[in-house]
């Protein structure tokens, strides 16, 4: 990582780069495999690298809320600095209260310098979701509740990232039973450009590689759910290394069967890959080496909104998603009893005609 | 909560608990209206063998209509069997029936479960046709039989889109699927679909008249 | 045998009673509503899952006589239906409070529409129960109409009136009790041995009424057979009339009060066995429809004469000769003695045994055509080319045996078939089953 020094010495990301002994070459390696993840132009990776190069730094504010770091941990937890964490540090963070030395006041303050400063120019960007049951008591900083950090600092701001699945949709917090009332960045901003890079946590590379169109191109184009379509236009099942399994009917039926061993098919135990959006099949994690279909996990469907109340992470698509089958014969009984009430007035209305 | 969700879940369980309410109060409101006893002395001792022969033998015409009627009976046949393979022996349907009942056999392999369903649509089609052509049925058709043919179709087409990702994206059509089915479900103890129940008691019914008559039909 | 002029005269009679002005006494109110009441009252769970399984598949429009001879969409038999099913559907079904918002209620109109259904082109056969998919039982409803029909006064002005006379007269086509005395007269004075009212007997013999005027040989018939074999039988002067009017207008008095007569005559007679003539169907209203009328189980069994010459031909106790110089012939099983009565090996094994050699119909015993005037339908002059479509597939069916000789069992069939054939010109010997064996007593 670099240092403060460093970033500050900076004044494009083109010469933070080749301070850091990036060469050109891998930068732009780098920026044709955000263009092509994101189904950009060919010509559009030397453009990229061409505007990414004469950047200058974006200011960022980082909300974290209702959250577990896991987020900020995808993006830091590397062994060496890659690209990714170059771009991040490249950028000018002036607030996250996680990764930044400040704290307390101070910390506060250099929010509110920020905030001044780059009065309608700064990206927020949130992790965590928002509590608002009794007046957003439940989470606050500085004695500040999220909910009115987040719309203080919404006004001013040029765009808002909702990282996570907490800040997209709500993610765990929401989950219910739901007892602190946590809703989505979008449930309460309502007049900002919002994108969403939900994901529990998301890929490194795609926030970093909407950050670069951002800087680059201006807002991405967005999905139903406001997630960039270049990262979250195809469903995991779609670019499945096993889609071939289940065209062909081949089925892992138990974690340790031997379809299991063969590789097959995970959606009888419950893969959500056919109902989940994201780059994991291809963009892959911890530097492209796996995801978790790849070692034998289905998908949990972390990127979809509401994915911890959709049931068993075991239970597969086809099967129902609610508790028990009382209703059902509860059903018959009153469907018999109602059936045996109808029978009998019919037969009173019946008697009743031939008196 | 997502269009799925709402499929999986309440409209799922809703459906459910209709078809069978429905269901029971259909066929028990029926079969217990008012019984007459027979006074006349029967040609035989038990009328269940008759009763049993008539549920099993309607199945296949008698030579004497085999000509008339064997189109729409071979298009039927067709798309009741497509019906079940489809329903029955699809490895995700199955998963369903197994989380409902408990229950699990076997699945076919998915490419006769695709040309099943391409079977059912094109009898189905093939049948509505006919309807729509054939004076008889046509003066006889309500509206029951038209939209009891759509709700019956709609489950089977969304679901082969869904299958073969056509139409909307794949959760959308998985939902669609589904709320399909559910409107079936709730359709089905209202309207003709019931026969597939009824055609037991109301064939055993007729088996057993005759056969009391000493007739064997 | 058949005396030609008096066929002349009876047909003469049936159109004269066709120009009569059907009687109406009844607001129309009350004939809605009195044949509703019929609805209420005969509908059964049987009737009721008929009612809930047709999938309107058309089929039973191939096994009708009127629909495939026609091909009038209207005729398709489950059709005759609809009232009583819309009735059923408001009034008794389990869904009654939903389809009571969008089925309609019955009007007059309704069932002045239906009248032509269920009269003139029903016969009550049952063929169409044989291709139903869901063992809909169509005759039996058609008879629930009828019943309905007629309480809302609207069966066919000549039903009407037969009805009437046999119910207030005792009497049919003018045909009562002085009438039948001098029947047997007649047969005392050609020296057959007749026994009427006889205070005991063991077999309780009924005639019909079209056998006292124009079927005389199936009468001499049955007499002659019963006194080949010796048994101990009688007619009785009051309830010798076997056909019921009651029952084929629907006037449910009329068919109960005429098989009453007969069931109470056979319990005074002490009779074992109750011998309905070639009448088709005066069988299903005794042997059938009777002891339910009547309220209880009966002490004896009701054969039909057919049903009756079969099993004793079977058993041995009647012997029957070879027809001298053979016959080929074909049979026409009644629709409500054989469909309807499981009655069609017995005629069989007689005609066997007087050595005919029988071609059968492509469509024969439970699956046999009807003639077309079943049910009461040769009376409704309306019907008469309805009718003779129907008989047309008879003459089919009958070409394709390639016998000239037809035997039948049934007073109204083989009056249908003398009339049809004489309309379509077709020549074919139309034989009594019962006249034939009396000929052919061993």
């Amino acid at each position: 990582m670099m240092t403060e020094e460093q970033v500050e010495k900076a004044e494009t990301l083109g010469k933070s780069l080749i301070s850091n002994g990036v060469s050109r070459r891998t930068f732009l390696k780098f920026c044709s495999t955000v263009a092509s993840a994101m189904a950009l132009p060919p010509a559009a990776a030397q453009a990229m690298a061409e505007k990414l190069s004469q950047a200058t730094r974006q200011s960022v504010i980082w909300l974290s809320f209702q959250e577990c770091t896991g987020c900020t941990e995808s993006i830091t937890r590397s062994h060496k600095p890659t690209l990714e964490s170059l771009i991040f540090d490249f950028i000018s963070l002036d607030y996250h209260h996680t990764l930044q030395a400040a704290s307390g006041e101070a910390a506060e303050h250099a929010r509110e310098e920020a905030q001044k400063a780059h009065k309608g120019k700064y990206i927020l960007i949130v992790d965590g979701a928002i509590p608002v049951k009794d007046d957003g008591v439940y989470s606050t900083i500085a004695g500040i509740t999220n909910l009115q950090m987040l719309k203080d600092v919404a006004k001013d701001a040029m765009a808002i990232v909702s990282v996570g699945t907490c800040a997209a949709f709500g993610g765990l917090p929401k989950a219910s039973p739901n007892p602190t009332g946590a809703v989505a960045v979008s449930d309460i901003i309502k007049d900002k450009p919002i994108i969403n890079i939900p994901g529990c946590p998301p890929i490194p590379v795609v926030m970093t590689g909407v950050l670069a169109h951002v800087l680059t191109f201006g807002i991405p184009e967005l999905d139903i759910h406001g997630r960039p379509m270049a990262f979250f236009g195809e469903s995991i099942h779609d670019r499945c290394y096993r889609r071939p399994f289940y065209d062909k009917g081949q089925f892992a039926k138990a974690f340790d069967d031997e379809g299991a061993r063969k590789g097959w098919c995970l959606y009888e135990v419950g893969c959500k890959g056919p109902v989940t959006y994201n780059a994991c099949a291809t963009v892959k994690w911890n530097n492209g080496t796996s995801f978790p279909i790849q070692s034998g996990h289905g998908c949990i469907g972390c990127s979809e909104p509401d994915f911890w109340d959709k049931g068993s992470f075991y239970k597969a698509l086809p099967q129902g998603q609610w508790g028990s089958a009382e209703g059902i014969a509860a059903a018959a009984a009153a469907g018999a009893a109602l059936g045996i009430g109808a029978a009998a007035l019919a037969k009173v209305h019946q008697n009743k005609g031939e008196g | 909560m997502t269009l799925l969700d709402f499929a999986r879940g309440p409209a799922l369980e809703w459906s459910l608990i209709i078809l069978v309410a429905g269901t029971f109060l259909r066929i028990v409101g029926t079969l217990l209206l008012r019984g007459k006893k027979d006074l006349s002395k029967p040609k035989v001792k038990s009328t269940a063998g008759g009763a049993i022969r008539t549920v099993f033998n309607r199945m296949w015409p008698r030579p004497h209509f085999a000509q008339q009627i064997s189109f729409p009976l071979m298009m039927a046949y067709i798309m009741h069997i497509g019906l079940f393979v489809v329903v029955f022996l699809y490895g995700p349907h199955i998963m369903f029936i197994k989380d409902l009942t408990g229950l699990s056999w076997g699945a076919l392999p998915s490419s006769l479960i695709y040309f099943s369903g391409a079977a059912i649509v094109a009898t189905m089609i093939a049948l509505m046709i006919r309807r729509l052509t054939n004076p008889v049925l046509r003066m006889i058709s309500t509206f029951g039989d038209y939209s009891s043919w759509l709700v019956t179709l709609l489950p089977v087409v969304t679901g082969m889109m869904a299958v073969s990702h056509l139409g909307a994206r794949y959760e959308t059509m998985l939902a669609l699927h589904l709320l399909s089915v559910e409107l079936l479900f709730i359709w089905f103890p209202f309207s003709k679909l019931v026969h597939a129940i009824f055609t037991i008691p109301s064939r055993a019914h007729l088996g057993a008249t005759f056969e009391r008559r000493g007739v064997k039909i | 045998m058949i005396d030609m002029n008096v066929f002349q005269q009876f047909r003469e009679g049936i159109q004269q009673m066709g120009q009569m002005e059907p009687e109406v006494t009844l607001s129309d109110e009350e004939r809605v509503t009195n044949a509703k009441k019929i609805f209420l009252k005969k509908i059964d769970r049987v009737l009721a899952t008929d009612m809930e399984s047709c999938i309107h598949c058309g089929h039973c429009a191939t096994a009708c006589h009127f629909a495939v001879s026609t091909n009038d969409p209207k005729y398709t038999p489950i059709r005759k239906l609809d009232l009583l099913k819309r009735f059923y559907r408001r009034e008794l079904s389990p869904l009654r409070w939903m389809h009571k918002l969008y089925t309609r209620d019955i009007t007059l109109q309704d069932l002045e529409d239906w009248q032509e259904l269920i009269y003139d082109s029903c016969t009550e056969c049952a063929r169409c129960a044989q291709v139903c998919p869901m063992g809909i039982n169509i005759a039996s409803g058609v008879n629930v109409m009828r019943e309905a029909m007629a309480e809302a006064e609207l069966v066919p002005v000549e039903l009407a009136m037969v009805e009437k006379e046999q119910c207030n007269n005792k009497s049919v086509f003018g045909y009562g009790v002085d009438e039948f005395a001098q029947t047997v007269e007649h047969l005392r004075s050609e020296g057959i041995e007749v026994h009427v009212d006889k205070p005991r007997a063991d077999v309780f013999m009924l005639t019909a009424v079209i056998d006292g005027l124009l079927f005389n040989d199936a009468l001499i018939g049955t007499i002659k057979i019963l006194n080949h074999m010796g048994l101990d039988w009688t007619l009785s002067s009051s309830n010798f009339e076997a056909a019921n009017f009651g029952l084929l207008s629907g006037y449910e008095v009329g068919q109960k009060a005429a098989s009453d007569g007969i069931i109470q005559k056979a319990l005074d007679l002490g009779a074992k066995t109750v011998l309905v003539p070639e009448c088709g169907h005066a069988y299903p209203a005794l042997r059938w429809d009777g002891p339910n009328e009547f309220g209880q189980e009966l002490p004896f069994e009701i054969l039909t004469v057919s049903e009756f010459v079969g099993r004793e031909v079977d058993a041995g106790r009647l012997k029957l000769k070879k027809i001298e110089g053979g016959m080929h012939a074909t049979m026409h099983d009644p629709c409500k003695i054989a469909r309807h009565g499981g009655v069609m090996e017995e005629p069989r094994l007689a005609l066997d045994a007087m050595g005919v050699d029988l071609t059968e119909t492509p469509s024969n015993r439970e699956m046999n055509w009807c003639c077309g005037g079943g049910a009461g339908v040769f009376l409704i002059n309306r019907a008469s080319d309805l009718r003779q479509k129907a008989f047309s597939i008879k003459i089919d069916e009958v070409n394709k045996t390639g016998a000239d000789t037809i035997v039948v069992s049934c007073g109204s069939c083989r009056l249908n078939f003398l009339g049809g054939a004489m309309q379509a010109n077709w020549q074919k010997d139309i034989k009594s089953f019962v006249a034939l064996v009396a000929d052919n007593l061993a």
